[in-house]
C-alpha cells in the first residue's frame, strides 16, 4: 500500500534526522566515534552529548509527535481543519498551571504534568463552553480559541514577569529544549506514550464522527463519550508535552494537514504517521534552530511562529475543504 | 414500531411535536408528508433516536427505544439522512464498511460477513463498478444510493430516510424511489421516509401518514386519503385529484388559497 510506503518512508526520515542531530552541534563527532563512545562509554565528549543532547532530542521528538497528534484528535472532535492545541488556548492554559505549580509550589515538580493536564482541560471546557451553541461552527471555535489562548497567554507573562528570579519559571513561556533531562524523557514517554497508544485505538471513532454527529449516532457510536475520550487524550498530549517542551504553537495545524495529503483522511493510518510527522518538524526545528547561528540558539517555538504562521493564513485562504457534501 | 402520545419541543420554543400515537406496520413503506414546519422531520428524528422525545415513548420490537444502547439500536434500524457529509478522499466501498461498526468491537477486525454484507449492499444498490470510486467524483444520485447501501450493510429490518430525493434531478428521483421500492419488494425492508412530493408519495407508498402542527392529520392508504379537503385543510391549496389509466392516481395544485 502506497499510504504504508509514505510511513515508513517518514519514518526513515525520523531516524537519519536524529542520528544527523546527535552528531552535530556545539560538539562535532563522527557517527562511528559516536556509537563507540556510547557503548564502550570512554569519550567524555559523548558522555556530554548522552546527559545534554540525546535527552534534547528524546524531547523534541516527543513533544512533536504529542502536540501533532493532539491536533488530529482536536480537528476530528470539533469538526474543524483549523483545531490545534496551541491556537486554541489548550497549550497557553496548560502552561500557566503549570507556571503556578512550579513557582508556587517548586516541590510538586514532578506532578507538574498532572497539574498542566488540569490547566490544558480548563481551557477546552471554556472552548467547548463558548462554541457549542453555534454548533461548533468552525470560524467561531477559531475566534472563541484565540480570546482563550490571549487569556491565558497574558496571565502566563504577568505570572513569568513575577517569577522571573526562579529559573525555571519563565521556561515555559518560551521553548528552548535546552536544559533538558532524562527524567523529563521519562515523563514523556510515560504521559505521551501511553496517550498516544490509546489514541490509535481511538481512530475508528475518529473516522465516524467525520460523518457528522447524526450518522454517527445511527451508526452505533454514543457521539457524547467518545468526544469527551477523544477530547481527553488530546489534552493530556498538549498538556504534558508544553509542561515538558514548553509552548510550541501550530505544530497541531501543520503537521495534520501535511499528512492527509499523504496518507488521506482515514485516522488508522493519519495518526500514527502524523505521531512520526510531528517528531521530524520539531526536531528539525530544533536542530535547526541550535546549529544555524551557533552558538546563538534559536528556541524551536520561534521557528515554528515563524513558519506556523503563514501557514495558518495559506489555510484559511484555501479554505481547507476537508469535507464533502 | 408503535408511537405513544410522543411529545417534543425544544427549551425554548413551544411543542413541535403534540401528542402524536400512530404505528408503522412492519414490511411497508410509509412516507410522512406535510406543509414545512408540521414536524415531520422532527418526527423522523425522534423514530431515529437522534432527539429524544419531552414525553411519551416510541417502542420498538417491544421495547422502549430509549432502552436500546446506540449499538443495539444501529443493528435494528438504519437511517439515510438528507445531507450528509464525508471526508473528501472517502470512497465508495469504506463508506460502505461504515455500515458494520454496529457489529464490531473497538479491537476486532472485518469478518468474512462483514465482506460478503459490504458487497451485498453495494450489489443491492448497483454500485459494485464504482465501488472504489470517491464520493465526490459521483452524481448526487449515486451518492445518495452509496449512503442507502451503508445503511443496508448494516442489515436491520428497518430503514428511515429523511427526504431522499431533495437534492436530485428529476431522474435520480425517480431512480432512487424505484430503488426504494425494490429493496421493500424483494428484502421486505420497513421503510419510513418523509418525500415533499405529494405524488411521490402517493405513487411509492402503501401508506402515508399527513402531518400539520406537530399532528398526524390523516393517515391509510393514499388514495383513501388524499382528497381535495385534505389538500385545502393541510396545505392551504385547491387542488384537484384525477385518476387515469395511464397516470395513474394524481394530484395537482392550482391555486393558493386566498384568506378569507
Amino acid at each position: 500500500m502506497k499510504k504504508w510506503v509514505s510511513f515508513i518512508v517518514a519514518l526513515c526520515l525520523l531516524i537519519g534526522l536524529a542520528l544527523y542531530s546527535m552528531s552535530t552541534g556545539s560538539i562535532q563527532i563522527g557517527f562511528g566515534e559516536l556509537v563507540h563512545g556510547l557503548i564502550v562509554g570512554d569519550n567524555p565528549q559523548v558522555d556530554v552529548i548522552r546527559d545534554l543532547r540525546l535527552p534534547r532530542i528524546f524531547v523534541a521528538m516527543l513533544s512533536g509527535a504529542a502536540l501533532a497528534v493532539s491536533g488530529v484528535l482536536l480537528q476530528s472532535v470539533m469538526r474543524n481543519p483549523l483545531a490545534d492545541a496551541g491556537v486554541i488556548g489548550i497549550s497557553a492554559g496548560a502552561g500557566f498551571a503549570s507556571l503556578i505549580v512550579t513557582a508556587v509550589f517548586p516541590a510538586l515538580f514532578f506532578f507538574n504534568p498532572l497539574f498542566s493536564v488540569i490547566g490544558g482541560l480548563f481551557a477546552c471546557f471554556l472552548v467547548y463552553l463558548f462554541s457549542w451553541k453555534s454548533g461548533l461552527q468552525p470560524l467561531r471555535l477559531l475566534l472563541v480559541g484565540v480570546a482563550i489562548n490571549a487569556m491565558f497567554t497574558g496571565f502566563n507573562q504577568v505570572f513569568s514577569s513575577f517569577g522571573s528570579s526562579s529559573s525555571s519559571a519563565g521556561r515555559t513561556a518560551i521553548s528552548t529544549f535546552n536544559m533538558q533531562t532524562w527524567q523529563n524523557v521519562d515523563i514523556l514517554l510515560i504521559y505521551v506514550g501511553i496517550a498516544l497508544i490509546l489514541s490509535v485505538f481511538l481512530a475508528t471513532w475518529c473516522n465516524m464522527l467525520a460523518l457528522q454527529d447524526r450518522t454517527a449516532s445511527n451508526l452505533g457510536l454514543n457521539v457524547m463519550r467518545s468526544r469527551i475520550v477523544i477530547s481527553l487524550i488530546a489534552v493530556i498530549l498538549a498538556s504534558v508535552a508544553t509542561a515538558v517542551g514548553g509552548l510550541i504553537v501550530f505544530v497541531g495545524l501543520l503537521v495534520p494537514h501535511i499528512a492527509r495529503q499523504f496518507v488521506g483522511s482515514d485516522h488508522r493510518i493519519l495518526i500514527p504517521f502524523s505521531a512520526v510527522g510531528g517528531a521530524v518538524l520539531i526536531l528539525f526545528a530544533d536542530t535547526l534552530g541550535r546549529t544555524i547561528i551557533a552558538p546563538i540558539e534559536i528556541p524551536a517555538s520561534v521557528i515554528m511562529m515563524i513558519i506556523g504562521g503563514p501557514f495558518l493564513i495559506f489555510m484559511l485562504l484555501k479554505g481547507d475543504r476537508v469535507y464533502g457534501r | 414500531m408503535d408511537v405513544n402520545k410522543l411529545q417534543f419541543q425544544y427549551h425554548n420554543s413551544g411543542p413541535i411535536i403534540r401528542d402524536l400515537s400512530t404505528s408503522i406496520t412492519a414490511g411497508k413503506i410509509t412516507t410522512i408528508i406535510g406543509p414545512n414546519g408540521s414536524g415531520k422531520s422532527t418526527l423522523l428524528s425522534l423514530l431515529a433516536k437522534n432527539l429524544q422525545p419531552t414525553a411519551g415513548q416510541i417502542v420498538l420490537s417491544g421495547r422502549d427505544l430509549q432502552q436500546f444502547t446506540h449499538k443495539e439500536l444501529a443493528r435494528q434500524l438504519a437511517v439515510v439522512h438528507q445531507q450528509n457529509e464525508a471526508p473528501i478522499d472517502l470512497t465508495v466501498e469504506k463508506l460502505v464498511e461504515f455500515g458494520r461498526l454496529p457489529y464490531r468491537h473497538l479491537f476486532s477486525s472485518e469478518t468474512k460477513e462483514d465482506h460478503e454484507a459490504v458487497a451485498w449492499a453495494l450489489d443491492c444498490t448497483q454500485l459494485t463498478p464504482l465501488r472504489k470510486s470517491k464520493l465526490v467524483e459521483l452524481s448526487g444520485g449515486q451518492r445518495q444510493r452509496a449512503w442507502i447501501a451503508m445503511a443496508l450493510a448494516q442489515k436491520t429490518n428497518l430503514l428511515i430516510l429523511d427526504e431522499p430525493t431533495t437534492y436530485l434531478d428529476i431522474y435520480y428521483q425517480i431512480e432512487l424511489l424505484e430503488l426504494v421500492r425494490s429493496l421493500n419488494e424483494r428484502l421486505g425492508l420497513t421503510i419510513v421516509m418523509v418525500l415533499h412530493d405529494v405524488n411521490q408519495a402517493v405513487r411509492y407508498s402503501d401508506e402515508i401518514k399527513v402531518m400539520k402542527q406537530g399532528q398526524v392529520w390523516a393517515e391509510g392508504e393514499p388514495k383513501k386519503i388524499i382528497s381535495s379537503e385534505l389538500m385545502q385543510l393541510v396545505y392551504d391549496v385547491q387542488a384537484v385529484i384525477r385518476e387515469d389509466e395511464e397516470a395513474g392516481f394524481y394530484v395537482v395544485p392550482l391555486a393558493a388559497k386566498l384568506a378569507d
